[in-house]
């Protein structure tokens, strides 16, 4: 497969009003096939949530990762993703979190690292024209001096990557840790005690509202590989509201790892 | 039965499992890390499930090789760290 560049794709953005933890699901299992498929144009699509969400990896234990009494305590759905990758702590407000749909050609012949570095190379120059100095942490971290501002998952399907990153722009930590089992095993070779200290939010580094960031961010890859506007497709949405129903609402799916 | 393996520079590898006669039993890895195809942790799980309890690391990731095709990809887990992490589940309070 020949490699293609960024720029070699006509790049559709798209930025809905919010929506359910169970369509954000659905809509990244969709767009990567459609794009797989070439009846999409490659996309970066920016999230916006409707409702507080814990979400776990597609290879993460349900009963290990999520306190059940504590998210049912705090109104929090859980919600199992197609990626690989860690829980992520959602309440609206608080993350920017965004997908990219590509052709495989865009990462082919680079290692894991690699492509995870090249797919948010755009988000590492928004950042420090934000005046944060960040870069990747392998594998799938955005770090700076501070600590973690974003975890990335990828998954291949149908010939399209999906990259999808969840940034901290403010975090309720107590509430985090109250939902969250994080164990000791997975800090160990982190060089902190504490699962606090670990995240670094985008508030309190830029001094911006969340809205002024996300559109630091479009104008930023905007100007490095174009970008047009673009919306949901009626079928796309109609096949993701189907999935986000049958599938990733399920107790199968989301207890599929027990 | 519980063991985990945090892999240095990857990521958390879990095994749940029960042994039965001397076997492991309803195995199941989890953990964060990425595997592609996604279907490679059903056949994973199947591969373990049988195996003798005193099976050593070695011969768990001599099995988990064969097991493997060559088009399934890992990142942040390996068939070593998931072999540590069996033996760990199978010897609580053990390092390997």
């Amino acid at each position: 497969m020949m490699r293609t560049d960024w720029r070699d794709h006509d790049w559709q953005l798209i930025h809905t009003a919010p929506q359910s933890p169970t369509l954000h699901m659905a809509l990244d299992d969709v767009l990567t096939h459609e794009v797989g498929a070439g009846r999409r144009a490659p996309t970066l699509r920016i999230w916006e949530w409707a409702t507080p969400a814990v979400v776990i990896g597609r290879f993460q234990s349900l009963r290990n990762e999520v306190d059940a009494e504590a998210v049912q305590r705090h109104g929090i759905q859980v919600v199992r993703r197609i990626s690989g990758g860690g829980a992520m702590f959602i309440e609206p407000g608080n993350t920017i979190t965004y997908s990219i749909y590509a052709p495989l050609s865009l990462i082919t012949g680079m290692s894991f690292q690699e492509a995870y570095a090249f797919m948010d190379t755009w988000v590492i120059e928004a950042l420090g024209e934000l005046g944060i100095q960040a870069w990747y942490q392998p594998l799938n971290d955005i770090t700076s001096a501070g600590g973690k501002i974003a975890g990335a998952a990828q998954a291949h399907r149908g010939g399209a990557v999906l990259h999808h990153v969840t940034m901290a722009y403010d975090i309720d930590t107590t509430k985090m840790l109250d939902v969250l089992r994080i164990g000791r095993e997975k800090l160990s070779d982190k060089g902190t005690t504490s699962a606090a200290k670990r995240v670094d939010p985008l508030r309190s580094q830029t001094g911006l509202p969340r809205e002024a960031v996300i559109e630091k961010m479009i104008d930023t890859f905007r100007r490095l590989h174009q970008l047009h506007d673009d919306v949901l497709q009626p079928g796309e949405l109609a096949r993701a509201e189907t999935l986000a129903r049958e599938k990733f609402s399920s107790p199968a799916w989301l207890a599929d790892v027990v | 039965m519980h063991g985990e393996y945090k892999m240095p520079g990857g990521k958390l590898v879990v095994i749940d499992l029960d042994l039965h006669n001397g076997h492991l039993a309803n195995v199941q890895l989890s953990g964060d890390f990425f595997l592609e195809p996604d279907s490679a942790l059903h056949t994973i799980n199947v591969v373990l499930t049988g195996q003798p309890a005193d099976a050593d690391e070695a011969s768990l990731v001599t099995t988990l090789h064969a097991a493997l095709s060559s088009e399934v990809m890992m990142y942040g887990v390996s068939p070593e760290a998931i072999a540590v992490a069996v033996r760990r589940a199978v010897r609580p309070g053990s390092d390997a």
